[in-house]
């Protein structure tokens, strides 16, 4: 998809506030760019760890950054490599990525590496007093998405998720209305990402399979609950404003039966202490349904995939053009034999409204790269960008143990986090015996 | 090509057919207003509908009195 990149002056606009601050309530993370003047002068030097497909695709942003030089690059791969080098050709090239955590020159690091990969490259950074970016989902187990956030937070380093969702203007909005109470008492998050394909990368020699096709294979990926659902976990936790408190999944593989090892297909339900529900789906042998979480009210449904909002009573038509379309009707219409008895709930025509006014134009990537610039060079961590990334990584992990086991797994107090937004933590986990 | 005479007398008669449909109309604008608990501000807000509606009515009122002149110029004739 062809991202446009987004200025912060159209952001706001596109938000119809006048400055951040108006929506510190919803989303606090904006704080990123509440100094974005004071910094017009500044740059910072950024490493990125990891430069494939989408460690290119946000090198991308940084190029068109003026506050960001991207120093150097790390990888293995030649091919990513020489790809990475058209977007910054002036790059230093590591090809181990702790030769680039020691160059003194490189202020933050952009980790987009394969999942099992985070754990050990980002709390290297934090060790080398590097500013973390790290791509969903940030940990292979909830035990180092844990580790990794107490890292964070005793090193003193900013740590930012992929999670950019959080700076979509759609999804500002949508939950700023959320929590305002305008689509009603919210009972059910519905999220579903469907594709119809292998997910599969053209891989130049057999032996690189599991290297370019990691997403396959369970050492490697958590299939598509980590690559997909954790994006759209967080939506739920974002409009509910809680944690859920259960889980229960299934997965399987019924169409790609080609050697992979993580399911094609999977399902789960997160349940709340009140009652409501999240789910999320992923099925990747039917596009049909596309993306989207559905928001569900008693006074609304909201679609920030779509960019579009429905109210469940929808103004009615004038009088005059009732009582034409009556005689319209009466003069007409063909008598019904034996019609559905659901007809009301199938034939209801509402086409919403959009929620900026407008076709969606950015997913947030773009403002999400230029806050972890401004926050690079302010060295100010952003308030809640760490916990929202790192409870949705917990959630997806979390549903993927759940369908992993066929079990009602409760929520695993024992990593909770302060925060203040979903709860605090119940037990200290530093004092359990269940990390490593 | 004969030329077609409007008398005074007849634009001022064709004047208050439309009068009488642009009232006619109001009163359906009005009748479903109450009909379906629209607000009475609907009165103005759909105008154009009554304004449309109007020359339909008129339209109507044409074809009767059409006929009714043809009959008559005909007897007349005869």
């Amino acid at each position: 998809m062809k991202e446009t990149n987004l200025g912060r002056r159209d952001f706001l606009k596109a938000l119809g506030v006048a400055g951040a601050g108006v929506l510190a309530a919803t989303s606090p993370w904006l704080s990123a760019f509440s100094e974005v003047s004071h910094t017009a002068k500044d740059r910072c030097r950024i490493g990125v760890i990891g430069p494939g497909s989408r460690g290119q695709f946000l090198m991308g942003f940084l190029a068109q950054n003026p506050k960001a030089d991207i120093v150097a690059i790390a990888d293995v791969y030649q091919p990513s490599i020489d790809g990475a080098l058209k977007i910054a050709p002036k790059a230093k090239v590591y090809k181990d990525y702790r030769r680039l955590l020691a160059d003194p020159e490189v202020d933050g690091v952009i980790v987009a590496t394969p999942l099992n990969t985070h754990y050990g490259i980002v709390m290297d950074a934090f060790d080398a007093g590097k500013h973390v970016y790290c791509e969903k989902t940030i940990g292979y187990t909830m035990e180092e998405c844990f580790n990794m956030y107490e890292r964070h937070l005793s090193s003193g380093r900013l740590f930012f998720t992929g999670q950019q969702r959080l700076f979509d203007p759609r999804y500002i909005k949508v939950m700023d209305l959320v929590h305002q109470g305008t689509f009603g008492k919210i009972s059910a998050v519905n999220a579903y990402w469907n594709r119809n394909g292998d997910w599969r990368r053209e891989v130049p020699d057999p032996s690189l399979e599991k290297f370019i096709n990691w997403r396959l294979y369970g050492e490697s990926s958590r299939g598509l609950m980590s690559e997909l659902g954790c994006h759209q976990l967080q939506i739920g936790t974002w409009a509910f404003g809680k944690l859920p408190d259960r889980v229960m999944g299934h997965g399987g593989i019924t169409f790609w039966k080609d050697g992979r090892e993580v399911h094609d297909n999977v399902h789960c339900i997160f349940g709340y202490d009140t009652g409501e529900s999240l789910t999320y789906g992923s099925v990747i042998s039917n596009k049909f349904y596309g993306l989207e979480e559905k928001i569900m009210g008693n006074l609304g449904t909201v679609e920030p995939e779509s960019g579009k909002y429905y109210f469940e009573e929808v103004a009615p038509a004038p009088a005059f053009l009732q009582m034409v379309n009556s005689w319209e009707n009466a003069l007409f219409e063909e008598i019904p034999f034996a019609g559905t008895s659901w007809a009301p709930e199938t034939a209801n025509v509402n086409k919403g409204e959009f929620i900026l006014g407008e076709r969606p134009k950015t997913d947030g990537t773009s403002l999400l790269v230029d806050a972890f610039v401004e926050a690079v060079i302010t060295g100010k961590q952003p308030a809640r960008i760490a916990e929202e990334g790192y409870y949705a990584s917990l959630l997806c992990l979390w549903g993927h143990k759940a369908i992993e086991t066929g079990q009602v797994l409760p929520f695993p107090e024992e990593y909770k986090i302060d925060y203040a937004a979903y709860g605090t933590k119940k037990n200290n986990p530093t004092d359990t015996d269940t990390l490593a | 090509m004969k030329d077609i005479v409007l008398t005074g007398r007849r634009q001022k008669k064709e004047l208050l057919y439309l009068l009488g449909s642009f009232v006619a109309a109001n009163l359906f604008n009005l009748g479903a207003i109450l009909y379906y608990g629209s607000p009475m501000t609907e009165m103005f807000t759909s105008f154009f509908y009554v304004l449309v509606f109007t020359l339909f009515i008129y339209a109507l009122t044409l074809i009767p009195r059409l006929l009714y002149n043809l009959l008559r110029k005909k007897r007349a004739t005869n």
